[in-house]
């Protein structure tokens, strides 16, 4: 009884507001907004002590926002149109069809890149392919060579892995020294999503492959028809054909409608609107395989085939972008950064304030997975004083991150690729934050 | 689990601080179910009771023969089979001479690669003088004062002359890949190897020289052996395993923890104000964008100026004059219209008839008008 009554009480005061409304003539949502009797109460707010962005009525608290109608694909606030990729004349082939856009790294949260923040790097634009015309080609030293469509290639059980993809460049203008003040620049060349698609030896397993198939090529249909070598045992292990990335189908700008993914290894063995894999018993040295991703040592001998991108990390709080200017001397601040590594799963992070002199342990925070971005983070009470800040991160495979002396002993410094060697930033005595290197 | 760092050299005080990483389910291993090291010298993870790493893994669905897709047939592996391999392997017969490639050159690469195939302006070169020479600037290093660096071009560098052909043909000209025809291709790589100096059985290539399958295939590089570790043959593989897994190859750090080097730390800064001309500039501000006035509907020769005028017109690099550069066009409007379009459907300088494409003329005259209308 006691139910029914409140129901119907409910009702009348229902009821009640209709015939308001009815009353105020206002009939429509939009007709009341505009209306200027239903204008917000104004209060003075001058009389009052306090922030006026609390003793204020602000205008989004008192008229309708928009309707769910008016973005069917959601946009980032426009107040967030600051975090963008960004491109340097430097960093491109003479024109911006081969080039990289940097991910803005400073701005990120987490583990996960947003897909339209993800770095972007092309041989000749970014191909926009229409997936009903688009084919897999899987041939060469298997018995059976075959053709697939998208939605064929979609029927193989997937599989979800959140890993780093990381241009081995990443880095790379500054072996003869820093010279970025900036930390989208310095180490943008990398983001970090969760991808969808299948394992290659999921498909493979039923075609025949050869005893003698050592190596695989995989080649992109777009203009620059880029083509990267991989050795059979990555093509056993790890590598997909993935499709999907955070969710959704992948960007153009990262191959849509499919790319190679090459867990931990170079980016650019990640082929993009991949269209076709051929298997073969001697390497191909393609373009991108000699002039390009080589890493020329001291003795003129080049690396070749430079597979994973080594144990790195960098601090991503403070950096040039996001300086310690508005402490106090006293304030609490986490010191936080990324930590990766192309060859297995970050095992820990230390830092040091007086650029690797001395280290402590940070911690490790959120997920810790194999190949992929993993935070770290310490807390520290700002002092005032000029630091030198320093991330050195180490992995389950034995890997440590080396000094800068370290790295230019064993390379050189006309590697241009695979550059891993601690990386610093000195903090000001106001707080300001510099990119440096330590030589020592 | 492997123990990663076990072997780690300590130079002064152990770290108190034990690792607390723990890999719930799945432990990483320095080899494949085989045996063999993980290629790359790093972890592998197996799976294990269902998982790898943090995984779940549907292991029943990765046993399964699913059987997709259909035979491909001869013709089509052949209409995508375009690669070039060290041994001929996808080398069509053909031929062509220096000066045919000088020719061609002139009228399809140079407006990048600069004459001579000197580069420039991003764009890379494609010589630096005699090859033999320059192959052994390779142990050059930019440091102490040193400002001469190693001459990283084709002749110099490249260990196979096949990447050069599987280049041209199908990622050249940048703006209209796959344009050209075999022969055309063999004429450019002729053109190419003898700007290097680089003979082909002792033979110097003068412009009468003609370029073949055969000859093409004795091609040696100066910089042949120059790359690590040995890729080719039945121990290729081997040998980048055994390559990468042994860190002294490309370094590994050490976890000192206190008092790791003496002294004050030795820096190096980024000299004047770095490269910083970032687009768009950095900001941290979170404020509304400033509205751009104006929303006219788009320029008819808009479409066409992007997909075919952009990749030379779209920067001041290349010596061509670049959109919405007032001062570079000032001169040209001044030669009046009839003469802008004339260039642009015959060429001029490093300008190809119609920018190399095989638009009717009155869609080159809209890009004309377009263009104009930006330097206005």
């Amino acid at each position: 009884m006691t139910k029914i009554s409140k129901a119907s009480e409910t009702e009348s005061v229902q009821s009640s507001r209709r015939d308001f409304f009815r009353k105020s003539a206002a009939f429509s949502v939009s007709a009341m907004a505009a209306a200027s009797v239903m204008a917000p109460v104004k209060i003075d707010a001058k009389e009052l002590k306090g922030d006026p962005a609390i003793l204020e009525e602000q205008p989004w608290a008192t008229k309708l926002g928009y309707p769910v109608t008016h973005n069917l694909y959601g946009q980032p606030s426009p107040y967030e149109h600051h975090v963008t990729r960004r491109n340097t004349k430097l960093l491109s082939s003479g024109n911006y069809y081969a080039s990289i856009a940097m991910c803005p790294i400073q701005d990120l949260e987490g583990i996960i890149t947003p897909n339209g923040l993800f770095f972007s790097r092309c041989h000749g634009g970014v191909a926009e392919i229409d997936p009903n015309e688009h084919r897999l080609m899987i041939h060469g030293l298997v018995e059976k060579p075959i053709v697939l469509t998208m939605d064929e290639l979609k029927r193989y059980p997937s599989v979800s892995r959140i890993h780093f993809i990381e241009c081995p460049a990443n880095g790379g203008p500054e072996w003869r020294g820093p010279q970025f003040p900036a930390l989208q620049f310095a180490k943008g060349m990398m983001s970090c999503a969760e991808w969808t698609g299948v394992y290659v030896k999921d498909i493979i397993k039923d075609l025949g492959l050869k005893p003698n198939a050592r190596w695989m090529l995989a080649e992109g249909g777009d203009s620059s028809h880029m083509g990267r070598t991989v050795p059979i045992d990555k093509v056993l292990d790890d590598a997909m054909i993935v499709w999907a990335q955070n969710g959704e189908a992948l960007r153009p700008e990262q191959g849509y409608p499919i790319r190679l993914l090459v867990p931990g290894w170079e980016g650019n063995l990640c082929v993009k609107w991949l269209a076709r894999l051929e298997f073969a018993s001697e390497p191909w040295y393609a373009k991108e395989e000699t002039a390009k991703y080589t890493a020329l040592k001291k003795s003129g001998k080049a690396i070749q085939h430079f597979y994973a991108n080594e144990v790195n990390s960098v601090i991503t709080s403070p950096c040039p972008e996001k300086p310690w200017t508005h402490l106090k001397k006293g304030d609490i601040v986490e010191i936080e950064g990324l930590a990766w590594s192309g060859m297995g799963t970050i095992e820990g992070v230390d830092i040091s304030f007086d650029g690797g002199k001395n280290w402590v342990e940070a911690s490790l925070k959120g997920l810790v997975l194999p190949k992929a971005w993993t935070r770290f983070s310490y807390i520290y009470k700002y002092e005032g004083k000029p630091l030198l800040l320093s991330s050195r991160a180490r992995d389950d495979a034995g890997h440590i991150q080396p000094t800068v002396k370290h790295e230019r002993d064993v390379m050189g410094v006309e590697s241009v690729y695979h550059r891993n060697g601690i990386f610093t930033w000195e903090v000001t005595a106001k707080g300001e934050v510099n990119n440096v290197q330590v030589l020592s | 689990m492997f123990k990663s760092y076990r072997n780690m050299l300590l130079s002064a005080v152990v770290v108190a601080a034990a690792s607390t990483t723990l890999f719930a389910g799945s432990d990483a291993s320095r080899t494949y179910a085989n045996g063999k090291k993980v290629i790359d010298g790093g972890s592998t993870y197996p799976v294990k009771k269902g998982m790898t790493s943090l995984y779940h893994v549907n292991e029943k669905a990765h046993k399964t023969s699913f059987k997709l897709g259909r035979s491909a047939t001869k013709d089509e592996i052949n209409a995508w089979n375009i690669d070039v391999m060290p041994d001929g392997t996808g080398l069509p017969e053909g031929h062509g001479t220096v000066e045919e490639g000088d020719a061609l050159y002139d009228e399809k690469c140079s407006s990048c690669h600069a004459d001579f195939g000197t580069g420039g302006a991003g764009y890379p070169a494609l010589q630096k003088g005699n090859a033999y020479e320059g192959q052994k600037s390779l142990t050059n290093q930019r440091v102490d004062g040193n400002d001469e660096g190693p001459i990283r071009v084709f002749g110099t560098y490249w260990p196979h002359a096949s990447t050069l052909w599987w280049y041209i043909k199908t990622g050249m000209p940048h703006p209209h890949p796959m344009s050209l025809t075999d022969n055309e291709v063999y004429a450019l790589c002729a053109y190419i190897v003898s700007i290097n100096e680089i003979k082909i059985d002792g033979e110097e290539l003068d412009d009468d020289y003609e370029l073949n399958r055969k000859k093409f295939l004795k091609i040696v590089m100066p910089n042949k052996d120059g790359f690590i570790p040995k890729i080719d043959g039945k121990n290729g593989v081997e040998n980048a395993r055994k390559f990468f897994n042994d860190f002294k190859n490309y370094g590994n750090g050490t976890r000192c923890m206190k008092n790791c080097f003496k002294g004050k730390p030795v820096l190096a800064r980024i000299s004047g104000t770095g490269i910083s001309d970032y687009q768009p500039p950095i900001s941290e501000k979170k404020e509304l964008p400033k509205k751009k006035a104006g929303g006219a509907a788009e320029h008819p020769g808009k479409k066409v100026y992007d997909a075919s005028c952009a990749v030379c017109h779209g920067t001041d690099a290349m010596g061509a004059p670049m959109l919405g550069d007032k001062k570079a066009w000032a001169p040209r409007i001044k030669q009046g219209m009839d003469t802008l379009y004339d260039h642009a459907i015959h060429g001029l300088n490093g300008m190809p008839p119609k920018g190399g494409t095989s638009l009717p003329d009155a869609k080159i005259k809209e890009v004309v008008d377009y263009m104009v209308s930006k330097a206005k």
